[in-house]
């Protein structure tokens, strides 16, 4: 089997292949690796321009798959994807490939059941995962096509799988990919992690039938280690305070604050606040309303990748109108989660 | 300008911000042959990075350092003795 690994870089493993030192067989495997590599990046493209042409036509299609398919990989504390397939992840002896792909089906039903979206493409696209990314990696992200989780230190992390808002966090990655298609950088990344943080918050409270006033707005509440939560630590992020001092990552509350180059992690703080300024102002559960003006405005559109935090509270004040047109108190929750941070 | 200095910084939790930080530091001339090659690479024409993934979000990058100059490399483009030299901290 030869090594198929996507991380080195294609003239590496070229420069490799022609070196003598190495065995014949080796050599050969990694020529294969390179073909292989070239492949997959040319099914990349392919990818890429299909999430562009549903995107622009969507509207019109029939959804047929009833729930997507989710698959669980094991990545054995390597950084090679997807790892090895695992074959009954429902009933895993392991916590992590269980977690991963009960929770993930959990965010498919939360998707279909409250925003009637079939998966993450919106047509039924397989929900993949690989745990036990890396050695005590402290991350989970999304690759642009599967969830990725590492294992977390032990210590200022724990399993990142435990965070069933991360895991929603990571899969709305791919529901923006599939709409808004927001880059990673400026007004528009920093909108990219809110919404990601929203929508991962929402399933957390939709999981629990927790109102706005029970949720504790809280990002990373169940991925924290000892070692974070003994300096105070008890969250990254939280979207009622974004700057207070129990989170591990304080963000800045007003849009007046966020300066060139942020990270998108710290920019989406502003959004976060008024995201939950609008539901605690209107009150009842978020997804109910405030939720559902928020999808609307990511998925109702088709692609803006540069969109301006500006651009996103009109729209989403417009939606407000659009959807309840005889709820004046949606609108007017809205707009007092923007002018809470400045827009 | 043997030395390198590593900054971990991105991933869903944010690193690089003012509690969590990952960082780590060695001597280009420890490296292989190989991954010499790359960094030295990367340094020359870091405008030529491969880019991240399409959608990709919360991945980490390395900011590097050799002297004066410093660059961010997605870390699907970081040799693997570089992404192994950073240890995470809470400050
Ligand atoms: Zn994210």
């Amino acid at each position: 089997m030869p090594c198929t690994c996507c991380i080195i870089p294609n003239d590496v493993l070229t420069r490799l292949s022609q070196d003598k030192k190495l065995s014949a067989t080796l050599r050969k495997q990694l020529v294969d690796t390179v073909q292989v590599s070239h492949e997959l990046r040319e099914l990349r493209n392919q990818a890429a321009k299909l999430t562009s042409v549903t995107a622009a036509r969507s509207a019109g299609l029939v959804t047929l798959a009833a729930a997507p398919s989710v698959t669980a990989y094991d990545c054995k504390h390597t950084q090679s994807l997807p790892g090895t397939p695992v074959p009954k992840p429902k009933t895993s002896s392991d916590g992590s490939v269980k977690r991963a792909f009960n929770q993930t089906g959990k965010v498919a039903k939360f998707y279909q059941q409250v925003f009637n979206r079939n998966s993450i493409d919106d047509h039924g696209m397989t929900m993949m995962s690989s745990v036990h990314f890396g050695e005590k990696y402290n991350n989970a992200m999304w690759n642009g096509s599967q969830m990725i989780y590492g294992d977390g230190d032990g210590s200022i992390f724990v399993d990142f799988t435990r965070g069933s808002d991360v895991i929603g966090h990571e899969l709305t990655h791919g529901v923006t990919q599939h709409s808004l298609q927001l880059a990673y950088s400026g007004d528009a990344g920093g909108l990219n992690e809110s919404i990601s943080d929203c929508f991962g918050s929402m399933f957390r409270q939709w999981e629990s039938k927790q109102d706005v006033k029970k949720a504790d707005w809280l990002i990373g509440r169940d991925i924290m280690g000892a070692a974070a939560k003994k300096k105070g630590f008890t969250c990254l992020r939280d979207m009622a305070d974004p700057a207070a001092k129990h989170c591990l990552a304080p963000q800045p509350t007003k849009y007046s604050q966020i300066t060139p180059g942020m990270d998108p992690h710290y920019s989406s703080g502003p959004p976060n606040l008024a995201f939950y300024t609008a539901c605690t102002t209107l009150g009842g559960y978020s997804w109910a309303r405030i939720g559902q003006v928020w999808y609307h405005s990511l998925t109702g559109f088709g692609p803006t990748p540069n969109m301006t935090m500006k651009a996103f509270a009109a729209r989403t004040r417009q939606g407000a109108h659009t959807l309840y047109p005889g709820e004046a108190a949606v609108f007017a929750a809205v707009d007092a989660g923007w002018k809470k941070i400045g827009l | 300008m043997d030395r390198l200095k590593i900054e971990r910084v991105g991933g869903v939790a944010g690193f690089g911000g003012p509690h969590l930080k990952s960082r780590g530091e060695l001597a280009l001339s420890d490296l292989s042959a190989a991954d010499q090659k790359a960094v030295e690479q990367l340094f020359a024409e870091p405008d030529k990075v491969p880019a991240a993934r399409r959608g990709q979000a919360d991945a980490f990058s390395y900011r590097i350092t050799r002297g004066a100059q410093t660059i961010e490399v997605p870390e699907h483009a970081v040799p693997s003795a570089i992404r192994n030299s950073v240890k995470d901290v809470l400050e």
